[in-house]
């Protein structure tokens, strides 16, 4: 140890800074810095970095590492994780299943894949489908159908039902007088009551008459309705099935990525 | 400076060694009062030395199993606690080998890396520097960019308080080499956080 401390000794300067330094050689460095301000400098500033130093911390995490005795595992001792549920343990063989299970399900419903069976057999759809329900409007505009097909039939109905209309006007039109006549005869004649009665009674025969017309009107209609709606179904299907075939592929691959995550995070710890 | 103290249960009063003992001979209790101890002080370390909370949990996990195993020849030559430091330290570097990271940027030569940090991007306010986490947050660059050697013997000398020849023996380097990996780590930092205007005092010359 020389005797006297220098500019240069930036060894002994750092066992001062750290108080790691017999008691001589400190007093030394003191009197030292006392004449030199370029090092009183450097010794304040370096002391202001382990100021700033104090401010780095690591995160508050919660570790809680323990070690499980053998007898607890089929395996040998370990250091484990209680932080990280997933992976302290390996799950069972039929927890690992319903997981499974469960995430495929999660995977159906969110791609909303629909299964229906009808005339046609077995139909799928998905989410990114349009529902059947918001088909035939666009169908009708974007398809095309053959002669006999929803345009078609949408039109040959029309005509029928003005039809139907203007006749029901005109025997509503022609009623009326016979009406306003049996009125009068009921007023002057005590006779004219069982007439009315029996007008009354062909009136509400005929009113019934009429309602099962336009029953019958709107069960063709709306039957007429579903034939359009399925043949649209049909034509949206054909058209994007190829379009499901690609899409489902991928679905599966997403979903088979994900069981093999689970498997992977629910595989004992390495030893 | 505010060390990383080992845990403490009010009831503990056997020594680390103590504890080892017990655990060599199958007392697996004792063990966890090692890790309760420590894991907090490991953790602490390899987080300051790679940088990410997920990472050091695995270390400091891995550090406690691996000395759980090693235990039986663990004959004392060296305190417990620098024996895991020595474990935790190997980790923390075979980590950042297989993760092909590298948290320390070299700067090439020719390049002053005061002048860079400096470029960064504009100064942030007062207000902003005055934050304890941004506090945080700046050391932390600032000490990534150190080669990892200075890096390691300031972290296991201000945070963990171990001496000269205790760093020295973890680094496998002459004591005299550690003051100077610690000289050189302080006096780069001095002029970084100068650069970033959280040191009041400009630099009174090159440093080193």
């Amino acid at each position: 140890m020389s005797e006297l401390f220098t500019c240069d000794d930036k060894a002994q300067l750092v066992a001062y800074l750290y108080d790691e330094i017999d008691l001589l050689t400190r007093q030394r460095v003191d009197e030292h810095l006392r004449v030199c301000p370029a090092c009183a400098r450097e010794v304040a500033e370096l002391t202001g970095v382990r100021q700033e130093l104090a401010t780095w911390l690591p995160p508050d995490a919660d570790l809680g590492f323990t070690v499980v005795p053998a007898a607890e595992r089929a395996v040998a001792p370990a250091v484990l994780r209680p932080a990280r549920w997933w992976q302290a343990q390996a799950l069972p063989p039929w927890a690992q299943a319903a997981a499974a299970v469960l995430v495929f399900a999660a995977g159906l419903s969110i791609a909303n894949v629909q299964i229906r069976y009808g005339a046609e057999g077995v139909v799928v759809t998905t989410g990114w489908m349009t529902p059947a329900s918001q088909a035939p409007a666009r169908a009708a505009e974007a398809t095309v159908t053959p002669a006999s097909g929803p345009a078609a039939a949408d039109a040959d109905w029309r005509p029928a039902l003005a039809a139907l209309e203007s006749t029901l006007r005109q025997e509503i039109a022609a009623q009326r007088p016979a009406l306003a006549a049996a009125e009068e005869a009921d007023a002057a004649s005590p006779r004219a009551t069982g007439l009315t009665t029996a007008r009354v009674a062909d009136l509400i025969a005929e009113s019934e008459r009429r309602q099962r017309q336009e029953l019958a009107l709107r069960l063709t209609q709306f039957g007429r309705d579903l034939e359009v709606q399925r043949r649209t179904d049909l034509v949206r299907i054909n058209q994007g099935f190829g379009q499901f075939e690609g899409r489902a592929g991928a679905e599966i691959a997403r979903q088979r990525q994900m069981l093999d995550y689970i498997m992977r995070v629910s595989a004992p710890p390495p030893q | 400076m505010e060390r990383e103290k080992p845990g403490v249960l009010p009831q503990m009063t056997w020594t680390d060694e103590e504890l080892v003992a017990r655990s060599v001979a199958g007392d697996q209790d004792s063990f966890n009062q090692l890790i309760v101890r420590w894991e907090r002080p490991i953790y602490a370390l390899a987080y300051r030395v790679l940088g990410r909370d997920e990472d050091a949990r695995d270390v400091c996990q891995e550090t406690f199993l691996r000395a759980f195993r090693a235990l039986p020849g663990f004959k004392g030559q060296a305190k417990f606690s620098s024996w895991l430091y020595r474990i935790a330290l190997n980790l923390c570097r075979d980590w950042i080998r297989r993760q092909k990271r590298t948290p320390v940027v070299s700067a090439p030569e020719g390049i002053d890396i005061i002048e860079m940090a400096a470029e960064q991007g504009p100064v942030e306010s007062i207000e902003d520097l005055v934050a304890r986490k941004q506090l945080s947050a700046t050391v932390a660059e600032a000490m990534e960019k150190l080669p990892d050697e200075q890096r390691t013997a300031i972290i296991l000398k201000e945070f963990h308080g171990l001496t000269f020849q205790e760093i020295a023996d973890l680094q496998n380097c002459p004591l005299s080499t550690v003051k100077t990996r610690l000289y050189q780590g302080l006096s780069v930092l001095r002029r970084d956080l100068q650069a970033q205007g959280m040191m009041s005092t400009r630099p009174a010359g090159k440093a080193s």
